[in-house]
């Protein structure tokens, strides 16, 4: 046979036989048989020697193209069942990616939380310090301090819990205004939210613990429209809308003057609802200018410093936002309840 | 307090505002109303009373005239025709302190017919919700409801002597009420007396011995002003608030007690046609004293205001209010207070503010950004601690509980603690209620009772105060429940504890409580630092399932957080671990046997990780551990890690314990 013939017939059974393999074993033995050091490509390279120089310029050049046919068809032959095994193995892996995943779930933060931390931040952001101050209190910080004197009446309207060492549950968070004047001194922008306590039955809308949010800012010429400003903006934020606030007469003893601040109805826009009982709006929080005596009290000349104070109820916010319409369910620890936040 | 439309309408010349447009002015500028009611052809508007605890004068229909007056620009009637009392008075007035009683005035009238009053008295009163009585009574409540200074009528006949005395009343003196209650009283109970004993409760209510009958045909009219703080004494006192009582809290003008004899004069003439004043005034009274005028600073004002105010818009406003304005220097106001405002209310300019800004329409005040330098806020790193524990605790799966501050003397002894040494509410809600926790177990406890009910698993926590007598100690508390009898709640807990403060330890402890299960309660330690206590529930406290809890202090865990300061560098020579496997008895610690290996090993050590336990047929534990060691500056040769081995195997067998290798 002629060199040529026995390549072209070598080339021929690489082909067959590669289109028959189904492994890469397989291929690999074709490759070693065909092309390997000892194979038979190489076999018949050796009988070079033998041939006229024109017929080994042929031969060899047959060789060459045999040979790149081989190599890419292997290539291609391995592409191919590297492929089929990779999709063989995908498929065996297969899982139901409906099942539950396994380990715990998160908890969740009490409403209560998720309220006071939203006010705090955006407290911060405005440059207000987060202050705190002792559950239990004096007099003197509850009320005294607060020009909240022993036979005022308002004292009535702060149904107080006695302690046996004669100290009190603070009946809101405003001793924080003068613990904090006392401590930093003015200028001073802070809120104080916590836990406050009045002595009345519990039903669905009256708890006698709740949270409030005390705020207060001391600067020099402190004004209304100070205060209506913040409220406006501090409404805005909270309510992630714009929303319109107006301020009325209100009497609170630790401001004057004083004011019961409501915001148009955010159900109605002011047209009036149910909501809103009709008049357009919507009874939010106390605030007003710091009476001086209170500054007094808190070791600041009120003639050099004033500043506006303001309460916000928390808990009330909280249910406002939740839709909350009983509000034992905060204090309730009732994991049904308390998952939803 | 109820103001009658018709009444108003009566003391404001022109009223022509619609009832309802009126109560939402009134709301803006003076107080808040809350709604408008028809009453026969009457309106009647209703006023929050807590928004007038600091107006004497808004107790009264002539006070509120004078606001509306004000707000709608219109003239105000005075309904009080002056009269000249002659002054030979036939009733003689005593009063024992006068700063209980700072006046006293009254008027004697014979020849008075007892009836029904007339309709439009009667529908007057029924409007602002007080029953009409007979004409007498009727006109001391009509006075009472247009002037706010409540009065009192005695029948004459009845009272016993010639003085009426003002005076404490004797310990364990009575009084029948005319609410046909009898009242025990006290020396902190001021009276007015007749020669044989008290015959009204002052500022309050009157006696039923003294009361106007059918038959009274002499009367003594009683027009007093008594302390503010005394008369809400005795009222709270003896649980009884009544319309004359109410007003006087708030601290009422004592020159307004003429004006009420010369109304009821008017009126009574009306009502019971052929009355005759017997005598003159009565009138005891101490100097009434006159507030100095308050300086008011009209670029202050605007200051305050954050709007200029023009100094003839101050003044009418302030004129319209009876205030009396007298400048004293360019732009600077003094401010004579009428007395009905002076007894409490307007002392200060700041008082004048309000005056000046609910006038004018807080909505007529731009919002506008103080101009004040930036400045970061002093922080607050307690609270941020609590909220990354309140995160940390909710990111493995605990959900956040507030429970009350209170809790029952049941309770406590529960929880093992300490009655006496417990913080005490002397008014508890619930007469149990009645000590403040010292401790976030027992709110906790019963949640977890609360919501085994509906759940098979389930964790929880709490961050919150312990209230003890010298101060008050933020606690975290967290609990695990499951329907299981396992006991993986104590070390999910436990991770829960090593989440929070890295390198915490727990050590089994020497002494349990009687709620604590006693195998499986430890402290928990932060070094030689105790920071709380991890324990299981005694089974008997908790039915149906095993309850865990961690317990921790709050401020012990801020102080001992690590601060991260300086990096380590990356180790630049290769490590070498070894497992080493100790057979233990079946109570000897983990943690004993790992820092005893840890000592053996030196300074080699890398580190070392308990891997896991095996028990023995003999009931011995096999306790194995991957120690890894190495050099910080060359790799550890084979001879030198063997040598490393054989000193904790050889120190390990001499100390006692068997090695599996």
């Amino acid at each position: 046979m002629s060199p040529e013939q026995i390549i072209s017939d070598l080339h021929a059974t690489s082909l067959s036989a590669l289109e028959q393999a189904t492994t890469l074993d397989a291929l690999e033995a074709i490759r070693v048989d065909a092309l390997g050091r000892k194979g038979k490509l190489a076999e018949v390279s050796k009988a070079f020697g033998k041939l006229a120089p024109e017929e080994r310029a042929r031969v060899g050049k047959l060789l060459n193209t045999v040979k790149q046919d081989l190599e890419t068809r292997l290539d291609q032959r391995k592409t191919a069942l590297d492929s089929v095994a990779i999709d063989v193995r995908l498929e065996s892996e297969w899982v139901d990616l409906t099942a539950p995943a396994p380990g715990i779930r998160p908890g969740s933060l009490h409403p209560i939380t998720h309220v006071q931390r939203e006010l705090e931040e955006l407290f911060v952001s405005l440059g207000f310090a987060i202050m705190d101050g002792p559950e239990v209190e004096t007099e003197h910080y509850n009320f005294d301090a607060l020009n909240i004197p022993a036979d005022h009446p308002a004292r009535d309207a702060q149904d107080t819990f006695w302690l046996k060492d004669g100290r009190l549950l603070r009946t809101h968070t405003s001793p924080v205004q003068i613990r904090a004047l006392e401590k930093f001194g003015p200028p001073l922008k802070m809120i104080a939210p916590g836990r406050v306590f009045r002595n009345e039955e519990v039903d669905a809308s009256h708890e006698h613990t709740f949270y409030q949010l005390e705020g207060m800012m001391v600067d020099r010429d402190v004004s209304v429209a100070h205060l209506l400003y913040f409220m406006k903006t501090l409404l805005s934020a909270i309510f992630h809308r714009d929303v319109t606030v107006r301020l009325r007469p209100g009497f609170f003893p630790f401001v004057e003057p004083g004011f019961e601040l409501d915001i148009q109805c955010l159900i109605c826009g002011g047209k009036g609802c149910p909501v809103c009982k009709h008049s357009g709006w919507v009874e939010l929080l106390p605030c007003g200018l710091v009476n001086p005596a209170v500054l007094r009290a808190g070791g600041v000349d009120p003639e050099q410093w004033n500043g506006f104070a303001f309460g916000l109820g928390l808990t009330r916010l909280a249910m406002m936002r939740y839709g909350i319409d009983d509000i034992r369910l905060f204090a309730g620890g009732d994991l049904r309840f308390l998952r939803q936040f | 307090m109820k103001f009658s439309y018709n009444w108003l309408r009566d003391l404001v010349d022109q009223l022509d505002t619609p009832p309802s447009e009126l109560a939402q002015l009134i709301t803006i500028k003076t107080a808040e109303s809350e709604g408008v009611e028809a009453h026969g052809d009457d309106c009647v508007i209703e006023i929050d009373n807590k928004s007038l605890t600091h107006r004497p004068d808004l107790w009264g229909h002539y006070g509120m005239a004078r606001e509306v007056a004000a707000i709608l620009g219109r003239k105000l009637i005075d309904p009080v025709e002056p009269q000249e009392f002659p002054r030979s008075a036939s009733v003689r007035v005593s009063i024992e302190d006068h700063a209980l009683c700072p006046r006293y005035s009254a008027l004697v009238f014979d020849n008075v017919t007892v009836k029904p009053s007339p309709q439009w008295l009667q529908q007057r009163l029924e409007a602002v919700g007080l029953n009409p009585i007979n004409n007498i009574v009727d006109v001391t409540n009509y006075v009472l409801a247009e002037l706010a200074q409540p009065m009192h009528a005695f029948d004459a006949a009845k009272l016993q002597g010639s003085e009426i005395m003002v005076r404490p009343a004797r310990a364990g003196e009575t009084i029948k009420a005319l609410n046909d209650e009898t009242y025990t009283l006290d020396p902190s109970n001021l009276v007015i007396a007749d020669s044989t004993g008290p015959v009204a409760i002052a500022g309050i209510i009157g006696g039923a011995d003294s009361a106007i009958s059918n038959s009274t045909t002499r009367i003594v009219l009683e027009s007093a002003n008594f302390n503010a703080s005394s008369v809400r004494k005795t009222s709270s006192r003896l649980r009884l608030r009544t319309d004359a009582s109410m007003r006087f809290e708030k601290a009422q003008d004592p020159v307004n007690t003429i004006r009420g004899l010369e109304r009821a004069f008017a009126l009574l003439q009306e009502v019971s046609p052929g009355v005759r004043l017997a005598g003159g005034l009565a009138d005891n009274y101490r100097p009434i004293p006159v507030p100095p005028p308050v300086v008011l600073s009209l670029d202050w004002l605007n200051r305050k205001l954050g709007r200029a105010v023009p100094e003839d818009e101050v003044r009418r406003i302030l004129e319209s209010l009876e205030f009396r304005v007298e400048e004293i220097a360019p732009r600077v106001f003094s401010v004579f207070v009428p007395t009905w405002r002076a007894t409490k209310d307007v002392t200060i300019k700041e008082d004048l503010v309000e005056e000046v800004g609910r006038m004018i329409g807080y909505d007529s005040i731009p919002p506008v950004a103080p101009l004040t330098p930036a400045r970061v806020p002093p922080a607050s790193p307690e609270r941020e601690f609590h909220h990354r524990v309140r995160l940390m605790a909710a990111a493995q799966g605990f959900t956040e509980v507030h429970n009350y501050s209170f809790i029952s003397e049941d309770t406590a002894r529960v929880f093992s603690v300490d009655v006496s040494a417990q913080v005490q509410v002397s008014n508890p809600i619930v007469s149990d209620q009645n000590l403040l926790r010292t401790s976030l177990l027992p709110g906790i406890w019963k949640n977890i009772r609360d919501n085994a009910r509906h759940f098979d698993r389930f964790r929880l926590f709490e961050i919150g105060r312990a209230i003890h007598p010298d101060g008050e100690v933020p606690r975290f508390t967290a609990a695990m429940f499951a329907k299981d009898n396992g006991a993986s709640g104590v070390f999910e807990l436990k991770r829960l504890a090593e989440c929070l403060l890295p390198g915490v330890s727990v050590r089994p402890a020497d002494a349990t409580q009687s709620y604590e299960h006693p195998r499986r309660t430890g402290d928990v330690l932060c070094g030689e630092t105790n920071v709380g206590r991890l324990f299981e529930f005694h089974p008997k406290m908790v039915e149906g399932g095993r309850a865990a809890v961690l317990d921790l202090d709050l401020t012990r865990l801020m102080q001992l957080q690590p601060t991260p300061e300086r990096y380590q560098p990356l180790r630049r020579f290769p490590e070498s671990a070894f497992d080493l496997s100790v057979v233990a008895n079946p109570r000897t610690l983990i943690a004993d046997i790992q820092s005893a290996l840890e000592k053996l090993a030196g300074d080699a050590l890398l580190s070392i990780v308990f891997l896991r336990e095996f028990a023995l047929p003999d009931g011995a534990r096999s306790l194995s551990y991957r120690l890894t060691v190495g050099a910080p500056d060359r790799t550890l040769s084979a001879e030198e890690v063997g040598l490393v081995r054989t000193r904790i195997i050889e120190g390990m067998r001499s100390a006692g314990y068997e090695l599996r290798l």
